[in-house]
């Protein structure tokens, strides 16, 4: 069942009078419950894909879909609450807010829906529960470490039950271990809920977890942009 | 919005030497405001005392139409009858919240202890009237000798330094001269039945208080130019004026009637002054706060650039974001206010404990400085420091909220 579908999706940036072109073209379709990697070098466009699958950005040309719903359609405030609704988050810099503990953290999404409070903490402590972090809900993220706090960043982006999960560069800033653990961790709440996860890396050694590969190059899809 | 007040009260601990600044600028605002506030409200309260009790202008004067501007000239046509006064009185006496209704006469002329003679006001006034109109001010300033008495009809009171001028003093006697109504000469004979200040070097070397009946003799005639009311409260003068002026018109009796604050002139000069000092100093903490706020906001939202961006990502709109930065500013405001409060509560009670004093410009004695608390103008002064620090807050929230949520999330 189709998830998301990209048209002929162009992406320019523009520094000074120089124009980028970040994507040249992509055609790409999503299932629902895929595990997909966007594999490329330093400048191949992943975040810039990243960024329009997770509605925080916004294409040059090209049509764009999300759940049927045409993207560039939508208001600011509707792009928004689907973020909210339907798409979760996880940062390479794990990005949680500082001044909330690990439980809070996994809250706010739910809380910004306008979830109750006792609603918004029973789910939060169960998704902190799935990532192995019952111990650690009280903890501010500057007292755990990177690989607690990227599983509090996942245990947030799948509080709200969203169909899609975007990972940016999940495991740059953490070691090979720990980069493992945290792709076996997405790979089976992926298995288990059937949410799809798409997240990007340049570690070549994190491959062999995932279905399907999507090679980028140079703004362009080199394969896995249409499944067969 | 428990959980953004959370925030936002996190984020100020978190960043506490930028937020300690922020709260002591409003903090000393508000305390500098508020015991300012609290000095001119005592101030105001003894200039009215002191207009309405001390100088004896009662809360409202009704004179004939036609006295304030021509009743110089023709001062006898522009004077109440006995009969006149004494409907008004009735009249007047029906308002409850009216106490007393006196006639009264200002009459001018020299004095004279056999050697040397200087000019005189005077106001006649039925002494026992005048004690009530006069009620525990009486204690504050008080009358050296026995003081006016209507069985005494030529006892008068006399100011301190007019007293001293003419060596005059309790018991001693002297003479007073003045021209009738008619235009004639008359001279009577005064004891002096007592010595008082009139709290202000102006006044004290010139001013005298005698019995209604002793200025009518000197004047030679019935009359009286006013009618001084008292009432029960002075929030009422307005009210019970528009009432009174309603009441005499339908009666046929043609009047106007002038408010205590608009007799005094010192009390709306002195009024004036501190008014324009207060908003002087409204302003330069008004400045400070928003300053104040408005760095401490716009710093906050250029470290937490990519929280902003992230937040956006998860899902919180852009008002959410602006609400977020509102909210911290306005908690500034509320714990600023807070310590501003303790602030202004110790410096009231130190004064209270000090007592210190100082002596006012034209006025003869030291007085007290006194500090009111006022817990009105407090929660008034409060409010507005908040919603200030809010509205302060909401120019850099507005600025963070319309951030292009890639570019925060880059943000380093």
């Amino acid at each position: 069942m189709l998830l998301t579908e990209m048209i002929d999706i162009k992406k320019d940036y523009f520094l000074g009078e120089t124009v980028v072109h970040a994507l040249r073209g992509i055609d790409l379709t999503i299932d629902k419950g895929e595990f997909v990697a966007i594999w490329g070098p330093s400048g191949s466009g992943k975040t810039t894909l990243l960024n329009l699958i997770g509605a925080i950005d916004q294409p040059t040309s090209g049509q764009f879909y999300i759940e049927g719903q045409e993207i560039k359609r939508l208001s600011d405030n509707k792009r928004t609450e689907l973020r909210n609704r339907s798409i979760g988050f996880i940062f390479q810099g794990f990005n949680l807010i500082p001044v909330l503990s690990a439980l809070e953290n996994v809250m706010l999404p739910l809380e910004i829906r306008g979830a109750s409070f006792s609603k918004a903490r029973e789910k939060a402590l169960w998704r902190l529960d799935e990532v192995g972090l019952s111990d650690f809900v009280s903890h501010r993220p500057d007292k755990m470490s990177g690989g607690q706090q990227q599983r509090v960043a996942i245990a947030r982006a799948l509080v709200t039950g969203p169909s899609l999960v975007i990972a940016d560069e999940p495991t740059a800033n953490l070691d090979t271990g720990t980069s493992k653990k945290i792709i076996g961790l997405m790979r089976n709440l992926n298995e288990k809920e059937k949410t799809t996860f798409i997240f990007s890396t340049h570690d070549q050694r994190l491959l062999d977890q995932v279905k399907r590969l999507i090679r980028l190059e140079d703004g362009k899809i080199l394969d896995g942009g249409i499944r067969k | 919005m428990i959980k953004w007040i959370k925030i936002a009260l996190r984020n100020i601990l978190k960043n506490r030497r930028r937020s300690f600044v922020t709260l002591l600028a409003i903090a000393m605002g508000f305390a500098a405001v508020s015991i300012f506030r609290g000095y001119i409200h005592n101030t105001y309260e003894g200039l009215r005392q002191s207009a309405i009790r001390g100088e004896g202008l009662g809360h409202l004067t009704i004179y004939k139409e036609g006295w304030l501007e021509k009743g110089k000239a023709d001062p006898d046509r522009y004077m109440f009858s006995q009969k006149e006064f004494q409907r008004l009185i009735d009249l007047v006496e029906e308002n409850e919240d009216v106490i007393l209704a006196t006639p009264q006469i200002n009459i001018s002329g020299l004095v004279s202890n056999g050697r040397t003679s200087t000019i005189f006001l005077a106001n006649g006034v039925i002494p026992r009237d005048e004690k009530t109109i006069k009620g525990a001010w009486a204690s504050f300033r008080p009358v050296k000798g026995d003081g006016l008495s209507d069985k005494k009809p030529y006892g008068v009171e006399i100011a301190e330094d007019l007293a001293s001028h003419l060596d005059l003093g309790p018991g001693s006697y002297g003479v007073v001269m003045a021209t009738t109504l008619d235009g004639q000469m008359n001279a009577l004979d005064i004891e002096v039945a007592g010595v008082y200040d009139t709290g202000s070097d102006a006044t004290n070397d010139k001013y005298m208080r005698v019995p209604l009946v002793f200025a009518q003799s000197l004047y030679d005639t019935e009359k009286a130019d006013r009618l001084v009311v008292l009432l029960n409260h002075w929030e009422k003068t307005e009210t019970v004026r528009n009432r009174l002026l309603g009441k005499l018109s339908v009666a046929g009796l043609r009047c106007e009637i002038k408010t205590w604050n608009e007799l005094s002139l010192f009390y709306s000069k002195v009024k004036g002054m501190f008014d324009m000092i207060f908003l002087f100093i409204f302003v330069i903490v008004l400045i400070i706060v928003v300053m104040s706020v408005v760095n401490t906001m716009g710093m906050a939202v250029l470290e937490r650039t990519r929280e902003i961006g992230t937040l956006r990502a998860l899902g919180l709109k852009q008002r959410g974001v602006s609400i977020l930065f509102a909210i911290e500013g306005a908690m500034l405001g509320l714990l600023g206010t807070i310590f501003g409060v303790i602030l202004n509560v110790a410096v009231w009670g130190v004064i209270r404990i000090v007592e210190p004093t100082y002596i006012p410009p034209g006025v003869s004695t030291p007085v007290p400085l006194i500090v009111n608390l006022v817990p009105q103008a407090m929660l008034i002064l409060m409010v507005f420091l908040i919603l200030l620090s809010l509205i302060a807050a909401i120019l850099p929230a507005r600025r963070a909220a319309r951030q292009n949520v890639v570019h925060a999330l880059g943000h380093v």
